[in-house]
C-alpha cells in the first residue's frame, strides 16, 4: 500500500482526484476559500463581474506570488528570510539605472541583477549553515546591509531611471485579452511545482525541512541544499524588482517592504509549516488570492485601515491554529497506527 | 660711594627687567585680544539637521538642498552642518536632539517625527538659547519654528479645484496618506468640507497610499476595479501611482486627477495623448524647498540680519494647473517653467525642490546631489514672510488657548455655484 502520509508531505503524486484531495486538504480548503471570497466579492460590487477585474486581481498577486515561493522554500528548510525586503529594493533600482527606457543594456542587465541577488541570497545560507547564525538574525542583517548600499548607491534617492518599456510592457500589456504577467505566471508556477514537488531537489528539501539529522544521515548535503533554498529566495526577490520597476515606471527604496511579512503570511495561510519540512507551493499560491481577494474586498467595500491590519492578522492566525490542529492530528492518527502495527495480529483477535 | 653706585646699578637693572615684563605682557595681550577677534570672525555656527527618514526622494532632496545651502559662499565659510538620520522613531529623535543640544548645537533644522512627541526636548533646548528649525511637518511647541505649507490648504483648495472640473456633480474616490496622521488629517478635512458643500458630489471610496506610489497604485487599481467609472480622484502624494492605476485600468477613460508635486503627473497633464483621454487636474502639494527656506531664515537670525521672526511661518502652495505646465530646458525654475524633461528626473520625483525667489542658489541638480550651484552666492530673503494660522494639534498647543480652527476655504479658485 501506498504511504499517504509521505505524498502529503511532499505535496505530490498521488492517484486521482480523490487521492490528491486527500493529501492536499490544507491546499484544497485554502482553495474553497479562496473561490468562496471571490464569490462574495462579485454580490458586493457589480463592478467586480467581469473578466478584467480577474485579470487585476492576478496581477496585483503577481508580486507575492513570486516573491512567496522563494520564501516558502527557505521556510520548508526551517529558515526564514526577512531580507527579502531590501532585495526586492536592490533589484528595482539596479535595473532601473543599468537599463535605459529604450530597453539598452537589458540583455546584461537583467542576468547580472538576479544574479547579484542570488549571490546575496547564497550568503544568506552561507551564515545560516556554515557559520550557525540563526536565518532571522542572519537575513535581518543582510536586508540592513543591502539596504544601505542600495541608500549609499542612489544616495538616498533613485532619481535615475524610468522602467525599461520591455518590464511595462511585461506588466501592462496584454495578449489576447490576458496581461502578459500572467503567461509568465503560468509558466513560473509550473516550473516551481516540478521543481519543488516533482524533482530530486524539491524532495531533498522536503526531507532535510522534517527531520535535519535524519536527512544528514542519509547523505544528503544540508548546508548546500540550505544555501541553494536562500539562493531560489534571492533569485525570486530578483524578478520582482524588476516586475514592480515594470509596475510603478520608477523604484523607491521602500517598494519591497510590505513583502516580508505578507510572504510570510501567504506561505502560512497556505498551509505550510511555519517549522518546516511540510507545505506545497501551490498552496502558496492559493494563500495569496485569499490574501489578495480580501485586499481588494476591503478597498471596496471602503472599511477602515485598522480594520484591514485586524482583518488580515485575523486570518493568519486562524491559518497557524488549523495548522497546528491537523499537526497534532496526523502526528495521533501516526502514533495509533504504529501501536497497532506493533501489536502482533494474533493478540488483535 | 662703591655701595652707593652699585645699589644704583641695581635699580637700573630692575628697571630695566620691568620695562621689559611690561613690554612683553603688552604684546601677549595684544595677540590674545587679536586672537579673540579672529576667533569672532572666523566662528562657525554649529547646525544640526534631523531628518526623520532618509529613504526616500522627497526627504534626501530636502536634505541635498539644506546640504547645498551650506556650502554655497559665504554660508561655507560660516555653517558647520552635521546631519543625523533619526528614523521614524520619536525616541530616537529626541535623544538625538538631546545630543546635538549637548554638543553646543546654535540650531536645529529638522523634519520632526510627531507634532507632540518632541515638545519637552525643544524646550529645554530653545531654554539654552538653541533655534529650532521645524520643515513640512511642525510641532506645537511655541519656543519652534515652523516652517511649512500645511496650513496653505491643500485639501480644500485641490478639491475645489477639482469640483470645478467636474461641473459640481459626479464621483470621486479619496487617496490619502498615512493613518492617523495630523497632516493626513489636514488635508482630508480640507477635501471633505469641500465636497460636502455640493450634495452632486458623491465621495465612493478612500484609501491609504501612505504617501508611496506603488502603494497608491495598487490601492486605486483595487478600488477603481470596484468604480470603473469615477469621474474624480483626489490624492495626496502618490497621484503618480493613481496615474498609473488609471493608465492600467483598461478604460480609456481618465478620470480628473488632483494631487502633489511629482514630475510624472505633471508631464502627464502636458501630453496631449493624455488629455485626449481626458486628464485634467492640478499638481499641488508638500515642497522640499520648505527645508531650505527654513534653514536660510534660521541662518539669517543667527546671522542678525534678521531681528525677528513669527514662529508659526507659510510657504506659499505650489500650484501648476493641468493647461499651465511648461518644460524647463535647463536647471532652474526661469520663464515660469516648472517640470523636467523624463530623461532628467524621475517621475516620482518632487519638481518643487526649486523656488524662483525663496531659493534662486538652487538648482535641481543641487537638490539631487547636495552640491552648490557653481558661481552662486546666497541672496537674501524677502523681509516679510507670512504668518501661518496657528491651528490646534499641527502647529498650537490646543491647550494654550492661542489656537485658531482652520477655515476651509479655497482660494487659488474660485468656487463654481452649487448646480441645483
Amino acid at each position: 500500500m501506498k504511504n499517504n502520509s509521505v505524498d502529503e508531505r511532499f505535496g505530490g503524486r498521488n492517484d486521482g482526484v480523490a487521492g490528491f484531495i486527500k493529501s492536499n486538504k490544507v491546499t484544497v480548503a485554502v482553495y474553497i476559500v479562496t473561490i468562496l471570497l471571490y464569490v462574495v466579492t462579485l454580490f458586493v460590487s457589480p463592478s467586480f463581474r467581469n473578466w478584467h477585474h480577474l485579470m487585476l486581481v492576478l496581477v496585483l498577486a503577481s508580486f507575492l506570488i513570486v516573491v512567496s515561493y522563494g520564501q516558502g522554500i527557505v521556510i520548508l528548510v526551517r529558515g526564514l528570510d526577512l531580507s527579502v525586503g531590501s532585495m526586492i529594493t536592490l533589484s528595482g533600482v539596479l535595473v532601473a539605472a543599468w537599463v535605459s527606457q529604450s530597453n539598452e543594456n537589458i540583455l546584461w542587465a537583467i542576468p547580472l541583477v538576479l544574479l547579484i541577488t542570488t549571490f546575496i541570497g547564497m550568503l544568506n545560507g552561507i551564515g545560516a549553515t556554515l557559520l550557525r547564525i540563526p536565518p532571522f538574525v542572519m537575513t535581518l542583517s543582510t536586508g540592513i546591509i543591502v539596504f544601505s548600499v542600495v541608500l549609499g548607491f542612489t544616495e538616498g534617492s533613485p532619481h535615475k531611471g524610468n522602467a525599461p518599456r520591455f518590464l511595462n510592457g511585461m506588466m501592462l500589456d496584454h495578449t489576447a485579452g490576458i496581461p502578459n504577467i500572467v503567461y509568465f505566471l503560468i509558466l513560473f508556477i509550473f516550473v516551481a511545482v516540478i521543481v519543488q514537488s516533482y524533482s530530486a531537489f524539491g524532495r531533498k528539501l522536503y526531507a532535510l525541512g522534517a527531520n535535519p539529522k535524519a536527512a544528514h544521515i542519509s547523505g544528503l548535503r544540508n548546508n548546500l541544499l540550505t544555501i541553494s533554498a536562500f539562493g531560489i529566495s534571492g533569485f525570486c526577490c530578483g524578478l520582482v524588482g524588476m516586475m514592480l520597476v515594470g509596475y510603478t515606471d520608477a523604484p523607491t527604496l521602500t517598494m519591497g517592504d510590505p513583502y516580508v511579512m505578507s510572504s510570510i503570511a501567504a506561505v502560512v495561510v497556505g498551509g505550510s509549516s511555519i517549522l518546516g519540512g511540510k507545505g506545497n507551493y501551490l498552496g502558496t499560491v492559493g494563500g495569496v488570492l485569499l490574501l489578495t481577494i480580501l485586499s481588494t474586498l476591503i478597498t471596496a467595500i471602503g472599511l477602515a485601515e485598522g480594520w484591514r491590519t485586524i482583518i488580515q492578522g485575523a486570518i493568519i492566525v486562524m491559518a497557524l491554529i488549523m495548522s497546528s490542529v491537523s499537526e497534532r492530528n496526523t502526528k495521533i492518527a501516526s502514533a495509533q497506527k504504529n501501536i497497532s502495527k506493533s501489536v502482533p495480529e494474533t493478540q488483535k483477535v | 660711594m662703591v655701595m652707593g653706585k652699585r645699589i644704583k646699578k641695581s635699580r637700573v637693572v630692575n628697571r630695566s627687567i620691568l620695562m621689559v615684563l611690561l613690554v612683553s605682557l603688552f604684546a601677549v595681550g595684544v595677540m590674545f585680544v587679536a586672537d579673540d577677534a579672529k576667533a569672532e570672525e572666523n566662528k562657525r555656527f554649529k547646525i544640526f539637521l534631523s531628518l526623520s527618514y532618509s529613504g526616500n526622494v522627497w526627504q534626501s532632496s530636502a536634505a541635498n538642498i539644506v546640504k547645498a545651502l551650506a556650502k554655497t559662499p559665504p554660508y561655507d565659510e560660516m555653517v558647520e552642518l552635521t546631519e543625523v538620520i533619526s528614523g521614524s522613531n520619536v525616541e530616537k529623535q529626541i535623544s538625538d536632539y538631546q545630543s546635538m543640544i549637548a554638543n553646543g548645537a546654535d540650531g536645529i533644522i529638522s523634519f520632526p517625527v510627531s507634532p507632540t512627541g518632541l515638545n519637552r526636548v525643544i524646550r529645554e533646548g530653545s531654554k539654552k538659547g538653541v533655534l529650532f528649525f521645524m520643515y513640512d511637518s511642525t510641532v506645537t511647541e511655541p519656543s519652534a519654528y515652523n516652517v511649512s505649507y500645511i496650513t496653505a490648504g491643500h485639501g480644500e483648495n485641490t478639491a475645489q479645484y477639482l469640483v470645478n472640473l467636474m461641473g459640481g456633480k459626479g464621483t470621486v474616490m479619496i487617496n490619502r496618506g498615512v493613518p492617523g496622521n495630523s497632516v493626513d488629517m489636514r488635508h482630508y478635512n480640507g477635501s471633505m468640507a469641500i465636497f460636502k458643500r455640493y450634495p452632486g458630489i458623491k465621495v465612493v471610496n478612500e484609501y491609504y497610499g501612505y504617501w508611496d506610489d506603488a502603494k497608491s497604485q495598487q490601492a486605486t487599481s483595487q478600488a477603481l476595479a470596484a468604480y470603473p467609472d469615477v469621474d474624480g480622484i483626489c490624492s495626496q502624494l502618490g497621484e503618480y501611482g493613481v496615474l498609473r492605476a488609471c493608465l492600467a485600468s483598461g478604460s480609456k477613460k481618465i478620470p480628473f486627477i488632483v494631487g502633489e508635486d511629482t514630475n510624472g503627473i505633471r508631464l502627464a497633464f502636458a501630453d496631449p495623448e493624455m488629455q485626449k483621454r481626458g486628464l485634467k487636474g492640478v499638481s499641488a502639494g508638500s515642497p522640499p524647498a520648505t527645508a531650505g527656506y527654513a534653514f536660510k531664515l534660521m541662518m539669517e537670525l543667527l546671522t542678525e540680519n534678521r531681528k525677528d521672526l513669527v514662529h508659526n511661518i507659510e510657504y506659499p502652495l505650489p500650484w501648476v494647473e493641468w493647461d499651465k505646465v511648461k518644460l524647463c530646458k535647463g536647471d532652474v525654475f526661469e520663464d515660469g517653467c516648472n517640470c523636467f524633461p523624463a530623461d532628467k528626473v524621475a517621475p516620482t520625483m518632487t519638481d518643487e525642490v526649486l523656488h524662483p525667489v525663496l531659493l534662486p542658489e538652487i538648482s535641481l541638480k543641487s537638490a539631487q546631489t547636495g552640491e552648490p550651484m557653481p558661481g552662486a552666492r546666497i541672496q537674501p530673503l524677502p523681509k516679510d514672510v507670512t504668518e501661518a494660522r496657528s491651528e490646534p494639534g499641527i502647529n498650537c498647543n490646543p491647550k494654550s488657548g492661542k489656537c485658531v480652527d482652520p477655515v476651509y476655504e479655497p482660494y487659488m479658485v474660485t468656487p463654481i455655484p452649487v448646480p441645483k
